[in-house]
C-alpha cells in the first residue's frame, strides 16, 4: 500500500453568501497516483481544490496533509501541494520568466545562489530555459502553462494541483502540457487534475472522483466509470462511446 | 477572511490601480475636440475605492517608478526630468489629492454624494498644484497658466468626476472592499 | 504596450547595460540636479557626452526624436513662454507682440536642458532591465522608515504585469463594443463607463485570482533580497560622473 498523502474527512463548505459549496467530502489520496476530478461546471472542483492548499477554510471537518492538519500547518502544507491555477494569466507575478520561477523560493527565503541553482534546472526541466529573459506576458499560452508548473515545481513538492489545465490551449499547447503532467507523474508527482473535458488524460489517470452540486458522487478506476460520465454531465470519450475502450489522446 | 490575506489583496488591488494610472496616461475617449485622457479619473478612482492611506501608496509607487526611468508618464516619458519638468505641477498634486479624496470619501460614508464631493476637492488640489507650477517653469502669467493649463480640462473633468462615482457605486459589490 | 509605450528597455550587452544599476540611478540623478544650474557651453558639452552613450547603447536618432514628438511640443511651449515675456534688447516686433534676443538664448537654454535631461531619462531607460530599476528602488528604500520596501517591489512588478494585460482587455472590450456600434453612442458619461466598467471589474476579479496565487506560493514580506552584479568599470564611471556634474555646475 502506497504512502497516504491527503486524508480529508467529513468536509463542508458554506460560501458567505449561504450556498453551500462542500458537503460531507470524505476521500484519501495516495503517492503517485493520478486523479481526474470530474464533474459540470458549478459542480465544486475549484471550492474542494482551494481546500487542500488552506486557501479557503472549511466549515467543519479536517484536513491532513502527512498527517498534519493543513490550518495549522499552511507553509508546510503549500510546499507539500503546489497549485497551478485555471487562467495561467493572472498568476503571474515576475517581471521575466527567471523572476517568475523564482518568487516561491524567495517567499521561502532561499539564499540566490539556490534560487539561481533551483530555477535552473526547473527551466532546463520544462525547456523554458532559453525563454528565461522575456516577459511572462509575450509567451505563448502553452508556454505560460508551463511556467507556472515551473513556479510550482521548484518549491519541489509532492503533489500537484491542476485546475482546467488545457483550458483556452490549442493542439501543440496541450500536447506540451499534457507530455510535462505525464512526466511529472511518473517521476513520482503524485497529480490531481480538475477538469470537465476528460478525454485528453483518462488515459493516463489511474482514478477518477466524480462532483455534483459539492458532493462526491463516484470514486473508481477510469475503465469502472467512464460509462457513468455522461450522467453526471461530463462527456464520454470518443473512443469508449464507439466501443474502442480507453485510448491515449496523443496520436 | 483572515488580516493577512486581506493585506495581500490590498496590495495587489494597489498595484493594479498603480497600472490603472500609468495606462490612464495612454487610453482616451475621443470626444469634442480635446480627448479626454482617464489618467485623473483612476487617481481619484483610487481615493475612493482603496481608501487614503492605500490610495496614497499606490500615487506615491507610481510616481516612484516613473521617477526610477520606467516609461509610465503621458508621453510615454519619464524620469526626474519629467516630474520637474513644466507638467510635474499636477503629477505631484496626485499626491495629495488622493489622500484627501480618500479621506473625505471615507469619512462621509462613501456615498455617491460625498463621492462627487471628494473627487471635485481633489481635482481642485491637483490644479492646485500644477497650474502654480506650471507658470513658474514657463514663466507664463498667472492667467495665461489658468487658460492653458487648466480652462480647457474642466468639461472632461466634471464628466469623469460622473462616471467615476457611477463606476465606484458599481465596483464596491464586486470587490467586496 | 510595446508600440504605446517607446522607451522600453531593449537587451544589449553595452557599457551602460553591464553597469551597476544603483550607480546609474544616482548618475542620472546627480546629472540631472548640475544640468540644472548648467550654462549654454556646458550644456553644449554634455550632449556631446550623450551622444557618445547614445549610441553606446544602441538607439536610432529619428525613432527617439519621433517617439519624443509629444514631449518636444511641450517644451515648444515653454520655449514659447519664455520668448514672449522675457524684456530685453528687441529683436523684431510682430503686431504688438515683442520679441528679444535675451527672451529667445533664455528659452532656447530652458528648452534645451530639457530635452538633455529627458534623453539621459531615456537612455537609463532602454539600458535598464525593469527588474533591476526595482531592485534599485527596493535597495534605495531600505534606509526611509516606514517603507516596506520589500513590499513596494512586489507592488512594483505586479503592476508593471498588469500593464500589458489591462491594454490588451481594453482593446478587446473596445473592438467589441465597436462591432456592436457602440461609436452611435453620443453620451460621453457612457462611453466611459461603458469602456472603463468591464475593464475594471474583469481585472480586479483576475486580481482576485493572483492573491489566491500569492498566498498559495507563500506570500510573505521577509523576501530573499534582491543581488545586484557589478561590472567592475564602476568607479571609473562614478570618477568620470562627479567631474562632468562639477564641469557642468562652473561652466
Ligand atoms: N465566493 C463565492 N460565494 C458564493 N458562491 C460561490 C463562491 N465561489 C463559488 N461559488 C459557487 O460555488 C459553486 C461551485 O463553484 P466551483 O468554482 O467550485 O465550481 P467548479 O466545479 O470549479 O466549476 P468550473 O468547472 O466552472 O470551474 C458554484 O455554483 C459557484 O457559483
Ligand atoms: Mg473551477
Amino acid at each position: 500500500m502506497p504512502e497516504k498523502i491527503i486524508d480529508i474527512n467529513d468536509l463542508c463548505h458554506t460560501f458567505s453568501d449561504g450556498y453551500i459549496g462542500l458537503k460531507a467530502i470524505c476521500v484519501s489520496i495516495y503517492k503517485g497516483e493520478f486523479i481526474i476530478l470530474a464533474g459540470k461546471n458549478g459542480s465544486g472542483k475549484t471550492t474542494f481544490l482551494r481546500h487542500l492548499n488552506g486557501l479557503l477554510q472549511s466549515d467543519s471537518g479536517q484536513i491532513r496533509v502527512k498527517g498534519h492538519s493543513v490550518s495549522n500547518h499552511l507553509i508546510q502544507t503549500r510546499k507539500t501541494i503546489g497549485m497551478v491555477f485555471q487562467d495561467a494569466d493572472t498568476q503571474i507575478v515576475g517581471d521575466t520568466v527567471f523572476d517568475e520561477v523564482a518568487f516561491g523560493l524567495e517567499n521561502l527565503k532561499f539564499s540566490r545562489a539556490d534560487i539561481t541553482a533551483k530555477v535552473t534546472q526547473a527551466l532546463k526541466g520544462l525547456s523554458l530555459f532559453h525563454l528565461q529573459d522575456r516577459t511572462p506576458s509575450s509567451l505563448s499560452g502553452g508556454e505560460k502553462r508551463r511556467l507556472a508548473i515551473a513556479g510550482i515545481l521548484v518549491m519541489d513538492p509532492e503533489v500537484i494541483v491542476f485546475d482546467e489545465p488545457f483550458s483556452n490551449l490549442d493542439y501543440p499547447g496541450t500536447i506540451q502540457v499534457l507530455t510535462t503532467i505525464i512526466a511529472l507523474n511518473q517521476s513520482g508527482h503524485t497529480i490531481i487534475i480538475a477538469t470537465h473535458d476528460i478525454e485528453t488524460v483518462i488515459c493516463e489517470a489511474t482514478r477518477v472522483i466524480i462532483m455534483e452540486n459539492g458532493q462526491i458522487k463516484e470514486d473508481g478506476t477510469p475503465a469502472d466509470l467512464v460509462k457513468h460520465l455522461e450522467s453526471y454531465g461530463v462527456k464520454e470519450p470518443c473512443s469508449s462511446k464507439f466501443g474502442l475502450g480507453i485510448q491515449p489522446w496523443r496520436s | 477572511m483572515n488580516t493577512t490575506s486581506q493585506h495581500l489583496k490590498m496590495t495587489v488591488y494597489t498595484a493594479l490601480f498603480v497600472a490603472f494610472i500609468a495606462i490612464g496616461a495612454f487610453i482616451a475617449i475621443p470626444i469634442g475636440p480635446v480627448p479626454i485622457v482617464l489618467q485623473n479619473m483612476f487617481v481619484l478612482l483610487a481615493g475612493i475605492i482603496l481608501g487614503p492611506v492605500w490610495g496614497l501608496a499606490c500615487v506615491a509607487i507610481y510616481l516612484l517608478i516613473g521617477l526610477a526611468g520606467m516609461p509610465v508618464f503621458s508621453g510615454g516619458t519619464s524620469g526626474i526630468g519629467r516630474l520637474f519638468g513644466p507638467t510635474g505641477g499636477y503629477l505631484l498634486g496626485y499626491l495629495p489629492a488622493v489622500f484627501v479624496t480618500g479621506s473625505i470619501s471615507k469619512g462621509l460614508g462613501k456615498k455617491m454624494s460625498s463621492d462627487i464631493l471628494a473627487m471635485l476637492l481633489g481635482t481642485l488640489i491637483v490644479y492646485g498644484a500644477g497650474v502654480p507650477w506650471l507658470k513658474v517653469v514657463t514663466a507664463m502669467s498667472f492667467g495665461k497658466a489658468i487658460t492653458m493649463g487648466m480652462v480647457p480640462f474642466l468639461p472632461g473633468d466634471i464628466l469623469k468626476i460622473i462616471a467615476a462615482a457611477v463606476i465606484a457605486r458599481r465596483l464596491r459589490p464586486v470587490i467586496k472592499l | 504596450m510595446a508600440q504605446l509605450i517607446p522607451f522600453t528597455y531593449r537587451p544589449g550587452n553595452s557599457l551602460l547595460h553591464r553597469l551597476d544599476v544603483r550607480l546609474k540611478f544616482f548618475t542620472i540623478c546627480l546629472i540631472s540636479m548640475s544640468l540644472l544650474s548648467a550654462h549654454l557651453p556646458a550644456c553644449g558639452g554634455y550632449a556631446l557626452v550623450l551622444v557618445f552613450f547614445f549610441k553606446t547603447a544602441g538607439l536610432n536618432v529619428w525613432e527617439t526624436l519621433n517617439s519624443m514628438k509629444y514631449f518636444m511640443l511641450l517644451l515648444f511651449f515653454v520655449f514659447m513662454a519664455r520668448v514672449l515675456t522675457v524684456p530685453g534688447d528687441i529683436l523684431f516686433v510682430f503686431h504688438d507682440i515683442s520679441i528679444s534676443e535675451q527672451g529667445i538664448m533664455e528659452g532656447g537654454l530652458v528648452a534645451f536642458k530639457f530635452f538633455l535631461v529627458m534623453v539621459t531619462g531615456l537612455i537609463f531607460s532602454t539600458t535598464t532591465k525593469p527588474s533591476s530599476v526595482k531592485s534599485a528602488v527596493q535597495w534605495f528604500l531600505k534606509p526611509v522608515p516606514f517603507v516596506p520596501e520589500k513590499r513596494v517591489a512586489v507592488m512594483i512588478s505586479l503592476s508593471l504585469g498588469f500593464m500589458p494585460v489591462i491594454l490588451k482587455q481594453a482593446r478587446e472590450i473596445s473592438n467589441a463594443q465597436k462591432a456592436r456600434c457602440a461609436d452611435l453612442q453620443k453620451n460621453p458619461i457612457k462611453r466611459i463607463l461603458r469602456l472603463v466598467f468591464p475593464l475594471l471589474k474583469k481585472t480586479f476579479l483576475s486580481a482576485d485570482s493572483l492573491v489566491l496565487a500569492m498566498e498559495s506560493r507563500c506570500y510573505t514580506d521577509d523576501r530573499t533580497d534582491p543581488e545586484f552584479t557589478p561590472s567592475g568599470n564602476e568607479r571609473c564611471f562614478f570618477a568620470g560622473t562627479v567631474v562632468l556634474c562639477l564641469s557642468l555646475v562652473c561652466f
